[in-house]
């Protein structure tokens, strides 16, 4: 199902949480919103399941506009960071709450109820456990339980907020591997929230960046990750050295160093340059690039992290394989970038 | 005895404050109490239940139990829907409203019932509308569950605001989006959710209820076997030197008291982390 939001502006009293955002996922898509806090992705996931409403724009499925309609007639699955599982009912009657608050002429009998919970508690891995209540599993298992909960009605669509925010990495891992093949197998459009960059490359097949209430870019994980279309962009995916520079035709300079080359395209005048700590060459003192002064060299498994300062005393990260050997705290280097993306300051 | 930490009292001074604190509570809890048990008994087992069969203790306990029966259901809606429209709904006046439905605690409860007398007696705001057309609420049963309701008003919101602030609504989303209606939603999931809570509410409620002296003693009239309710039966059996008699329907109030106690304790020992104790 094809799921798409026109135009929606949300306010909170002053705060504005959504300025005119509009948005289309394409049927069986796996979509992340992602940004920082604040941003607005969970009001856009919530206006989306009808938990919340905007104050102008629409929702629509399949083209036909939902906006009025409410959440228990969306068929919608939601899947809430802390699993909201129901506590005092069994996983099982977790699972089957969907199909028991039917109406009685939907509602299917209770041996079709079993199955259909059952198939579901086999598909998430957990068809041992239909007895047991929530508060007797794992984090990683509840969300799973949650999960099947929400498939159980056979959604639209499915709504994730921050599904692995609440677990520790480990488990956040294998249940992202898990859901990715879940997606696979069901073709559900499907929607989640994070505000871990790693999450939503690894997940989806497009990753929506918010900030501040507007959609900053809309592309795959490879394009919003090398080809930023923001200096929020850049700075918010992957960890960037920020420095600043100047900008004249095209080309730019960083402390007395001149690159061509840049990408994007940006004006001229003052600029910040975004070069991520492993795209640096280390040379010797003396060579052409930017001269810098190492403060500390760090080794954690395979890569070496090097901290050096500018003469103009800004601070650069910096990653490599290979550092020269024999490298002490306050020996001069040169580092020259082999890719930088300059915005306008 | 070493001491492990540095706030640790010498050992003296920890005997003292255990004694003190424990022959205080013998002095002025556990000897009334036994007080009332053995002046009940004084004259023997018979004089008791003489005193309990009386024709008016009968009545008053009648009238005391009709007063519970509609005082309690009435308070368990209102707090389900007061907690119900505080947690999960925003609305100007929202902190209004809970400062309001803390007022009984803060008001004396002599006052509670000259309030009512004010506005229903005969010289009351509507009181010749009411004599008109013939409803007596002031020295009736009605005036005496008013009194009552206003009392025992805080008990159950009080337990259940902070309760459901704590679990927030992600429950009731979760069943709206998985397609129940709000009657479905409030039976099966926010009910269930809340049930060990408002049983607590609904104890402290019903104790106050059936105890409560001051706001039903000025509204009540004192009619014996008409208007007079277990507490204030007591009362006029004490000032007519009847002790046996009102020792003998205290016992039941103090009965009630320890029921009502170990239900409390059984609760919050068994249930604490489904509760909010809070400080009444």
């Amino acid at each position: 199902m094809t799921v798409s939001a026109h135009n929606i502006v949300k306010h909170f009293g002053a705060f504005t949480a959504l300025d005119d955002v509009s948005l289309e996922a394409q049927p069986g898509e796996f979509l992340a919103l992602l940004g920082p806090s604040g941003s607005g992705k969970t009001t856009l996931l919530r206006i989306m399941a009808g938990l919340e409403f905007p104050d102008s724009g629409s929702i629509c499925f399949d083209g036909v506009d939902v906006s009025t309609r409410p959440t228990r007639e969306r068929a919608v699955g939601f899947v809430f960071q802390h699993y909201a599982l129901f506590r005092h009912m069994t996983v099982a009657e977790n699972v089957g709450f969907g199909l028991t608050v039917k109406p009685r002429a939907e509602r299917p009998d209770a041996a079709a109820i079993r199955t259909r919970v059952n198939e579901l508690l086999s598909l998430v891995q957990l068809g041992h456990l239909g007895d047991r209540y929530p508060s007797q599993l794992s984090g990683g298992q509840r969300q799973r339980v949650a999960l099947a909960r929400a498939l159980a009605v056979n959604p639209n669509i499915l709504l994730l907020d921050e599904p692995f925010g609440a677990l520790d990495a480990k488990v956040r891992k294998d249940l992202r591997r898990w859901l990715r093949e879940v997606h696979q197998t069901m073709k559900l459009t499907s929607v989640f929230v994070t505000h871990d960059q790693e999450e939503a490359l690894d997940l989806a097949d497009r990753v929506v960046v918010m900030n501040h209430g507007v959609i900053e870019q809309v592309d795959t994980p490879d394009a919003v990750y090398n080809r930023p279309a923001s200096a929020f962009v850049c700075d918010f995916l992957g960890n960037a050295n920020k420095l600043d520079c100047t900008i004249t035709g095209g080309a730019i300079e960083i402390g007395g160093h001149r690159i061509e080359n840049t990408a994007p395209p940006a004006a001229d005048g003052r600029g910040i340059a975004f070069i991520r700590p492993h795209e640096f060459d280390v040379a010797a003192d003396g060579q052409p690039g930017v001269a810098v002064t190492l403060r500390r060299l760090t080794r954690t498994g395979p890569m070496a992290a090097l901290d050096c300062q500018t003469s103009a005393g800004a601070l650069i990260e910096v990653t490599t394989l290979e550092p020269p050997a024999g490298l002490l705290p306050g020996a001069a280097l040169t580092l020259v970038p082999r890719r930088v993306r300059a915005y306008a300051a | 005895m070493s001491r492990s930490t540095s706030t640790t009292e010498p050992g003296w001074m920890r005997w003292l404050l255990i004694a003190l604190a424990l022959g205080f509570l013998l002095l002025n809890l556990a000897l009334p109490l036994a007080a009332v048990f053995f002046e009940a008994f004084r004259k023997g087992w018979d004089a008791y239940v003489a005193g309990i069969i009386e024709p008016d203790a009968i009545a008053a306990m009648k009238l005391t139990l009709l007063v519970a029966a509609i005082a309690v259901p009435v308070n368990i809606v209102f707090g389900i829907s007061a907690a119900w429209a505080i947690t999960k709904f925003e609305f100007r006046f929202k902190s209004l409203l809970i400062t309001l439905i803390d007022l009984p605690f803060s008001v004396s409860p002599v006052v509670s019932g000259l309030v009512y007398v004010l506005v229903f007696g005969l010289q009351g705001w509507l009181g010749p509308w009411l004599r008109e057309h013939d409803v007596q609420i002031i020295f009736a049963v009605p005036g005496i569950v008013l009194a009552t309701m206003f009392v025992t008003f805080p008990f159950v919101a009080r337990e259940l605001i902070p309760l459901m602030q704590e679990q927030g609504r992600e429950d009731e989303e979760a069943a709206i989006s998985l397609g129940a209606n709000g009657w479905q939603t409030f039976t099966r999931v926010t009910l269930p959710n809340i049930r060990w809570g408002l049983l607590y509410g609904v104890l402290l409620c019903n104790a106050r209820a059936m105890g409560e002296f001051g706001a039903v003693s000025v509204v009540s009239g004192h009619i014996r076997g008409l208007t007079n309710t277990m507490p204030l039966h007591i009362e006029i059996l004490y000032n007519e030197y009847n002790f046996v008699a009102a020792f003998a329907v205290a016992t039941l109030l103090a009965g009630l008291a320890l029921v009502t106690l170990a239900l409390k304790t059984l609760l919050e020992w068994r249930y604490r982390d489904q509760l909010h104790v809070g400080g009444h």
